[in-house]
């Protein structure tokens, strides 16, 4: 690697970063945001692809960012949770999941915001998906709380506020 | 279309259904968990170490040469198994306590099985820490000075297997605590009254399975000076911990300061935190003096898990269908470390002989922990109910079908407390519930005979049934619960209700508990704020989030300790307000003159701010109630598509019956029904952690290769509550947490039975089992 800076755009704002300062060849793009960026809503799981408790969005695709080298991402725009508003449509739709029947959509959490990374690019994609499209789309990640059925119910609430006008 | 349950008592608060607490902190990625407090970025001289782990499932120590990897660039420091610091810590166990009560080294559970040796040179299973652990600027700099420590390894022969363990000249872990292997039997029950061969005989193997916490256990240590440690961690147990590291280390508790944040997922992992890592990490941080963090790869987080027992039963029964006797027999692997493998081969079956088998005159249980160079087993959600129920289940369903009964009908004949007359209302309730909700009567048809799906598909129902835990009378030795309550002077209130929350919502349960106690004072859930760190500098002793309680437990004390801080109220608003004590009263948010004509009336904020600002607060401790309710059950049912070409079991829909007593959050006791059937399904499906048998190398230590449950492979689940049994207290609950995962594995492998007539005794089915026993494997 040379010692010229690499560019990343996280949440809306340019990181220019230096390699033997700020990462290393090895660097993944999770060790990044979170140990040198403090991203910390992002978690590290399983640290190989199988969990998405990484997932992040890079130029609006939801990416596992623990099989991504930091380097990688050199000109491209990541997006993290802390870069979704409060209001974001996913977002509210998982903090009020309770309807009877489906329990939370979220217990300890630890899942949630790769979760919403997941469903956000999702229905980004397809805006209002019927329910076994959302379970091929979430598949790719763990819920140890086994909140799914929850998850699914917000996935689907989150593309009525959509579709009421909600900006994913 | 899913149908509220509907409260006995109507209440406030308690028992809605609403979002948690902590939904917006967590989905919006703020929620601080123990790994995300050390960043780099937050503390720039943090230090990271790695531990020596055993390649060999069964060696010692001969020497180590760690010149290398002190010399690699990066090296802080090492700590190593020869130091007299190291070599002169007791010898301890992971399981002090099952998490109920805070125990001290002298009085903790398992003292018999104190086998583990803190970075000894003693190596029992592939994974052992053992030898050294380096200090490094980075993880990756640690790991390196790991591979380049030269260890002189002295190999042992190992054995994987408990039955081949038993056999005399097997190679022996612990000579000094069970010199073959098998620690000394316990009984539950009487004599060996069975006159004659029982009428149905079965076998059940449960597999191994692990907890799979999302959140990697981890932990950071500080010094100050040589004798003040903060620990920050993902443990589930604070005050534990804290008796723990002060009594290993020998430091007065007041030196020892531990602190956790919220925790991404427990499900038992570690028993309560008794663990070696914590003391190794401490001993070098004070050696290196800065902050060390020990993280647990997710490989390493295959730690322990669920202990793989294998369960042989008879029961005799009258034509009729009682029930007059019952034979159990459990050889349970305990791993290298016997941890808590006696808790889970014992303490649940001598529960569940008062709380369920209590009617059948003759029940004896034999159960053999035993001592294998494998993955220490340990604590997990439903721990040892979930083995136990496995041949439970299997008995009911096997008698039945020879008596020619409905497996229902014979479970309401026979099982039930010991304080109460049968038929037990409670499973009566649950089981008829739940047989309506998946379509009992419907679906079910002769083992294997219903009709066929796209050509190769059967489809079949089954069920099994437990006893709830814990009730408050089972949860005395708890010692005491204790919460504090504070009225700020603007009325807003401070909880402190000290329990580290892991994902089981007890911290909603907490508020919501706290809002109907304080109903007095017209708060509402968001006007409390619940502490949501815990610390043992600051916070009261934590109940721990074992046997599900702690939905209740603390909304029991402060129930009463309401009433306590309403008389505070009261006299700080004659003082305030120049009234006699006897001439007020408060409701709903109002303090006010008794007077019929001519009454005032003030709001809380008001009074508080007519006098000192100071808070009211009441701390109250108390032991649980010991009032003797007995206990409710819980039943799962489930529905199974088996493809008879491929052997794959695809799961239909499953509907879970709680009696709770009283539901104490209603979204939250939904989510544990629904959310414990993937450790469930996953149990009796999926995951098994694979040994290669030549060289005792765990496969499957990684979620690719042990697999858990996603959104795809889990079917509709109809999370069904109800509150037909009371407990005690003003609420009168009962966990639920634990229990939602027992049923699942023996409900499927019923279900499976119907479908294709054919019994498969292990969990988890793969298709390989299922063609197999279908006569098709090659």
């Amino acid at each position: 690697m040379g010692t010229v800076p690499i560019r990343i755009t996280v949440n809306d704002r340019l990181y220019e970063l230096l390699p033997g300062r700020d990462l290393d060849a090895s660097t993944t793009l999770a060790g990044l945001l979170r140990e040198r960026l403090g991203f910390t809503g992002l978690k590290i799981s399983c640290d190989e692809g199988a969990c998405g408790a990484c997932t992040v969005l890079l130029d609006g695709k939801a990416v596992l960012s623990c099989m991504l080298l930091a380097v990688e991402a050199d000109g491209h725009a990541v997006t993290t949770i802390e870069g979704l508003p409060p209001d974001h449509p996913v977002i509210q739709a998982f903090v009020e999941q309770c309807e009877p029947g489906y329990g939370t959509a979220l217990q300890c959490g630890y899942c949630t915001p790769g979760f919403v990374m997941t469903a956000t690019a999702f229905l980004r994609r397809n805006p209002r998906p019927t329910l076994p499209e959302i379970k091929e789309a979430l598949s790719g990640n763990i819920c140890r709380c086994g909140c799914y059925s929850g998850i699914a119910q917000a996935v689907l609430h989150a593309a009525e506020k959509i579709a009421k006008g909600g900006q994913v | 279309m899913k149908t509220p349950f509907t409260q006995r008592t109507p209440r406030t608060h308690v028992g809605q259904y609403r979002p948690r607490i902590d939904a917006l902190e967590k989905a919006t990625g703020k929620a601080r968990y123990a790994d995300d407090l050390f960043a780099k970025l937050r503390i720039p001289d943090l230090a990271y170490c790695k531990v020596l782990r055993s390649p060999h499932p069964h060696a010692r120590i001969r020497g180590i040469d760690d010149r290398a990897a002190l010399a690699l660039p990066g090296v802080l420091g090492i700590l190593r198994y020869d130091e007299p610091q190291v070599a002169g810590l007791k010898a301890t166990s992971a399981g002090w306590t099952d998490g109920v009560d805070t125990v001290s080294y002298e009085t903790m559970m398992w003292r018999r099985y104190r086998d583990r040796r803190v970075l000894g040179d003693y190596a029992c299973w592939v994974g052992d820490e053992v030898g050294a652990v380096v200090a490094a600027e980075t993880e990756a700099i640690a790991e390196e000075a790991i591979r380049l420590l030269k260890v002189d390894w002295e190999v042992l022969p190992f054995v994987l297997d408990a039955k081949d363990a038993m056999q005399p000249g097997a190679p022996v872990l612990h000579p000094e605590i069970a010199p073959q292997n098998v620690m000394p039997e316990d009984q539950v029950g009487g004599p060996h009254r069975f006159v004659d061969k029982g009428d149905v005989e079965g076998t059940s193997v449960f597999h191994n399975a692990t907890q799979c916490s999302l959140d990697p256990w981890c932990c950071v240590i500080e010094w100050k000076g040589d004798q003040q440690l903060t620990v920050w961690s993902n443990s589930y147990e604070t005050d534990q911990s804290r008796m723990h590291i002060s009594q290993m280390l020998d430091l007065p508790q007041t030196k020892v300061r531990v602190v956790s944040p919220y925790v991404g997922g427990q499900f038992g992992r570690g028993d309560t935190g008794d663990q070696p890592f914590f003391l190794f990490t401490a001993l070098l941080a004070r050696k290196i003096g800065r902050p060390l963090k020990f993280k647990h790869t997710r490989r390493e987080s295959f730690h322990d898990g669920r202990q793989q027992a294998t369960y042989t039963a008879r029961v005799g029964a009258r034509k009729d269908g009682t029930i007059v006797a019952m034979e159990f027999k459990s050889i349970g692997n305990a791993g290298a470390h016997a941890d808590h493998t006696m808790f889970a081969l014992k303490f649940a079956p001598m529960e569940l002989t008062e709380v369920a088998l209590a009617h059948v005159p003759n029940v004896r249980f034999e159960a053999y922990g035993v001592y294998t160079n494998k993955m220490p087993a340990c604590m997990m959600r439903g721990v040892g109910n979930s083995q136990t129920n496995l041949i439970l289940g299997h008995m009911v369903d096997l008698l039945a079908e020879k008596l020619g009964m409905d497996p229902i009908d014979l479970a309401i004949k026979n099982f039930g407390h010991e304080w109460e007359h049968l038929p037990n209302k409670s499973l009566t309730e649950v089981l008829h519930a739940g047989a309506a909700r998946i379509g009992w009567k419907e679906k079910r048809h002769a083992p294997g005979q219903g009709p066929t799906f796209d050509g190769t598909k059967k489809r079949g129902v089954g069920f099994s049934f437990h006893p709830g835990w814990h009730a408050e009378w089972q949860e005395v030795r708890r010692g005491e619960v204790q919460v504090a309550m504070t009225l700020n002077p603007d009325g807003t209130v401070t909880l402190d209700a000290p329990t580290v929350e892991t994902g089981t919502g007890s911290n909603t349960c907490n508020v919501l508990g706290c809002a109907e106690a304080l109903g007095f004072l017209g708060v509402t859930p968001a006007d409390i704020h619940w502490v949501a760190v815990i610390d043992t500098n600051l916070s009261g002793k934590d109940c721990v989030q074992t046997d599900s309680a702690v939905s209740y437990l603390q909304s029991e004390v402060m129930a009463v300790a309401a009433k306590e801080l309403k008389q505070k109220v009261l006299e700080r608003a004659a003082k305030n307000l120049k009234q006699s004590l006897d001439d007020l009263d408060v409701a709903g948010g109002r303090v006010f003159t008794k007077k019929k004509k001519g009454g005032q009336s003030w709001t809380i904020a008001e009074m508080m701010n007519a006098g000192p600002l100071v808070g009211l607060t009441v701390r109250l401790s108390r032991p649980p109630l010991a009032e003797r309710t007995g206990v409710p059950y819980i039943v799962t049912f489930a529905e199974v598509e088996v493809d008879t070409a491929t052997g794959r079991t695809q799961m239909l829909q499953m509907a879970v019956v709680n009696d709770c007593g009283c539901v104490m959050y209603a979204s939250g006791a939904e989510a544990q029904q629904i959310g414990g059937q993937t450790i469930g399904v996953g149990e009796a499906l999926y995951e098994e952690i694979v040994y290669d048998k030549p060289t005792g190398q765990p496969m499957s230590f990684n979620w690719i290769d042990y697999r858990i449950p996603t959104m795809a492979d889990m079917p509709d689940i109809d999370p069904v509550l109800l509150e037909v049994w009371r407990g005690g207290g003003e609420y009168g609950a009962c966990g639920i947490g634990e229990g939602t995962v027992t049923c699942a594995p023996r409900a499927i492998l019923n279900a499976i039975y119907n479908a294709i007539g054919v019994r498969i005794d292990e969990i988890p089915v793969g298709p390989e089992k299922v063609l197999a026993a279908l006569g098709k494997a090659r």
